[in-house]
């Protein structure tokens, strides 16, 4: 079997600042990746790359076995994808904004009714369909962007930070919902920071540092090389252990004890 | 048949610039475009734009969300009236002096309105998230995009032109009114077109923070472009028998860059009948318009693919420069005002969205007093025997901003943040706008009205200083009138969309009226009442001060 998404040394710099430095990884299709890292590792810039809204600076990328053509959209059908921060044309209402994506992804509007009430009555916002979406909630939001993400049956998913803001029982229909979604042998990419869910779900973890990646796969294997849970992993990986130490010197901050130079 | 999705209803009836782009769809289909992907895009963003965004969350059920209206179409009737000044035109007999001041009113309107009301949306980075991240290519966003201030852009012009398109068909025939509806029509599309490849052409070529820079001295370029194009226009006509309406025309091998006076070529061509410069000149209009077509072409796709660049930036580290803190305290009364202060000031220093909306209106509003002042440079008398009192009216015509300084003031990118404020006690919305005033007067007013009295002083001498400081302070107090009557909610906290797009140039247009009104009551007032200037000093000081400090309390 051939991977469905293969990087190898892509680099990407922003005014001069280097973000990526030679990423190199490969996934297989059916796989569950995490893709994780700390804040500004790079993961929502890896992801932007592959939908083609950046362009890399050097390196290779191939897609669905094609090698990535930035004049050619069609291979963006067969994706899905849910954006970091939940931005939305607020002043549409969700059936208004669910039928431009379905639109765009060339379907009907019939087709993209029926499924996007089906969706949204499975994941409890049914009767929001003719709200604005300016007056959903974060979760509401979030479950909109999954759903816009899931109406036109992808392949694969880039997923980033799809749990975000949503309450403890949709987590959990998510959660259940990637298991299925890898029984129907769809590959999903997602990139998360509660580690507790990456760990549980994933099939294999890419832990992104300084611009590589530090750390392939299953979280079984992983464990070996430090112990005890992802966190700690992560942790380990990005040589993180000060966390003590700072909350001391935010807690000192926030009294006036100052004990840096401004 | 095109379905309608978006609408209040299911039989909502469908717009006419639909129906007509429509009629388009093979033309897009030529050059690449997916037609139906296009439309479903403008469709989505003409909806949005009829509505105005719920400020409080819950309002989602609340009948009053569902009124739409577009309100940059409900007011294009004040472009059609102010307009009709331009039937003036019509008791000279000549076509090409008639045609030539219509045409560069047209593009310099039309310039001034691309590029301060619709830049940002030409420039919006949310696109390439939602829409580049589906199976659209960048040439079908590219085309959704310029459609869609297309269709804003096309009724504004014809809004303008309507007065004078009516009287051709009345005073110079069939044939001039047909030739002046296409003409018109082409006018838009070739300031849509020259400013789609100006901000390709810039972002393709730079990055980062240079880039937000170039684009703003783009905006400046195409403002100071379009001063010295007056001042060139003006010297073509000579009115030589006032009496008769008689115009003379000395056209120089330099005027041949002007490209308004393509636009007129072919009405010399139809009332004077063939003539080399005629006919040069309408095969430049031609070429020009050839060149637009195969350049847009060529770069449609570049703004989107290139856009991100703009977020991508890196922040310069934020610091309070000398002028900014001198200000601060000298200006500020509390503390809270105070913070406001900096808040503002970093604000407008930092946002690209501020100043592409207002700095092309700023440039806009220095065109009248810069080109008077030049061209009262061209007599053949010396200086100082001409009357220099003249002079003393150039700045009061930088009052012209004062209104889209208003209203650019109450937008913001991040108008999220405004959590922040309403969190804030309630008697903050005094010293937040008393200190938002401040900053754009130091910041915006001050510079302008202090450029063209430098010039005045080089030229007098000191000779009207007081006259000058009172020029300033009665700006600055209407400034605070304008700010007061203007301001809706707080600063800084509403979103910005397209339809929003023509209401400071509306207010501006309407501002005329008073500002001509007091700059003749004040001119008239320190020229013929002695020691009036120092009176008026007095009470504007008083004045100034009074709201300075307790301004915008109630």
């Amino acid at each position: 079997m051939k991977p469905i998404v293969e990087l190898v040394d892509v680099t990407k710099q922003f005014d001069g600042t280097p973000v990526l430095k030679g990423v190199t990884f490969s996934v297989m299709p059916g796989e569950i990746i995490g893709y994780i890292g700390p804040n500004g590792a790079g993961k929502s810039t890896t992801v932007k790359i592959i939908l083609g809204m950046l362009k890399k600076d050097a390196g290779t990328i191939r897609l669905f076995d094609q090698p990535l053509d930035p004049n050619d959209v069609t291979y963006k059908a067969r994706i899905g994808y849910v954006p970091e921060n939940a931005e939305l044309y607020e002043t549409l209402t969700a059936k208004e904004y669910l039928l431009f994506v379905g639109e765009l992804y060339g379907m009907e509007e019939k087709e993209i009714v029926e499924r996007a009430v089906q969706m949204m009555d499975a994941l409890g916002i049914k009767d929001a369909f003719h709200g604005r979406l300016s007056s959903f909630s974060k979760g509401m939001r979030q479950k909109v962007l999954i759903i816009s993400s899931l109406i036109h049956d992808p392949d694969i998913l880039f997923w980033d930070e799809p749990l975000s803001g949503l309450d403890a029982n949709s987590v959990q229909i998510i959660k259940e919902l990637l298991a299925k979604l890898k029984q129907e042998g769809k590959t999903i990419f997602y990139s998360s920071h509660v580690m507790d869910t990456v760990e549980k779900l994933s099939d294999r973890i890419l832990i992104l540092h300084d611009g590589h990646v530090v750390a392939d796969g299953p979280f079984s294997e992983l464990k070996k090389e430090a112990a005890g849970t992802l966190e700690q992993l992560f942790n380990t990986l990005t040589g993180f252990d000060q966390h003590e130490a700072l909350a001391e010197q935010f807690l000192k901050g926030m009294k006036g004890e100052i004990t840096h130079d401004a | 048949m095109m379905r309608n999705v978006f609408g209040t209803g299911e039989q909502a009836k469908e717009p006419v610039y639909l129906k007509l782009i429509d009629q388009l769809a093979p033309l897009y289909s030529k050059v690449g475009v997916d037609y139906r992907q296009m439309r479903t895009i403008l469709e989505m963003k003409m909806t949005m734009d009829s509505r105005k965004e719920a400020v409080i969350q819950g309002m989602g059920s609340n009948a009053k969300q569902n009124e739409e209206k577009n309100h940059f179409f409900s007011s294009l009737w004040v472009y059609a009236i102010i307009s009709v000044f331009l039937l003036f035109l019509f008791v000279y007999d000549n076509w090409v002096f008639q045609y030539t001041t219509y045409f560069s009113y047209i593009f310099i309107m039309l310039f001034s309105t691309m590029l301060a009301n619709f830049s940002n949306i030409l420039l919006d980075t949310k696109d390439a998230e939602l829409i580049g991240t589906k199976p659209v290519s960048q040439k079908t966003i590219g085309a959704a995009k310029a459609t869609h201030i297309g269709i804003y852009l096309v009724s504004f012009t014809f809004a303008v032109g309507l007065a004078v398109m009516l009287a051709t068909f009345y005073f110079n025939g069939i044939l001039a009114g047909l030739l002046i509806i296409f003409l018109t029509f082409l006018s838009s599309l070739w300031a849509l077109g020259l400013t789609i490849i100006m901000y390709s052409t810039v972002l393709k070529h730079f990055d980062g923070e240079k880039l937000k820079n170039i684009i703003a001295y783009s905006q400046i370029g195409v403002s100071i472009f379009m001063v010295m194009g007056y001042y060139l226009m003006g010297q073509i006509f000579e009115v030589i028998d006032p009496e008769t309406f008689l115009v003379e025309m000395n056209l120089s091998v330099g005027h041949a860059l002007l490209f308004p006076m393509w636009f007129v070529a072919p009405f010399g061509l139809l009332q004077e009948g063939i003539q080399t410069v005629y006919i040069v000149y309408t095969l430049f209009l031609i070429a020009g318009t050839v060149a637009i077509g195969i350049l847009y072409n060529l770069n449609s796709d570049k703004i989107d693919s290139n856009l991100q660049k703009m977020d991508k930036a890196k922040a310069k580290l934020s610091s309070r420069s000398f002028l900014e803190n001198g200000t601060a305290k000298l200006l500020s009364f509390s503390s809270l005002e105070k913070a406001y202060y900096h808040f503002t000031w970093q604000l407008t220093k930092n946002e690209r969205e501020f100043k592409t909306r207002l700095y092309p209106s700023i440039a806009s509003a220095m065109i009248f007093p810069l080109f008077m002042f030049f061209s009262s440079l061209r007599g053949d008398q010396p200086i100082t025997s001409q009357n220099t009192q003249t002079f003393l009216y150039l700045p009061y015509f930088t009052m012209l901003a004062i209104p889209m300084i208003a209203v650019a003031t109450q937008f913001s990118v991040n108008y999220k943040g405004r959590w922040l404020f309403e969190l804030s006690p309630k008697h903050a919305k005094g010293p937040f706008l008393r200190a938002v005033t401040k900053v754009m007067l130091v910041k915006i007013l001050f510079p302008m009205y202090g450029l063209i009295s430098l010039l005045i002083v080089i030229l007098t001498g000191f000779i009207y200083s007081v006259q000058l400081l009172n020029g300033f302070l009665l700006m600055s107090a209407i400034l605070y009138f304008e700010m007061k009557r203007s301001s809706q909610g707080l600063p800084f906290s509403r979103k910005y969309a397209a339809s929003e797009a023509n209401q400071g140039c509306m207010a501006s247009l309407i501002f005329f009226i008073p500002v001509f009104v007091i700059s003749l009551a004040m001119i008239l007032l320190q020229s013929f009442v002695p020691y009036a200037e120092w009176g008026v000093l007095v009470a504007l000081i008083a004045l100034n001060a009074w709201w300075m400090k307790k301004g915008f309390n109630k």
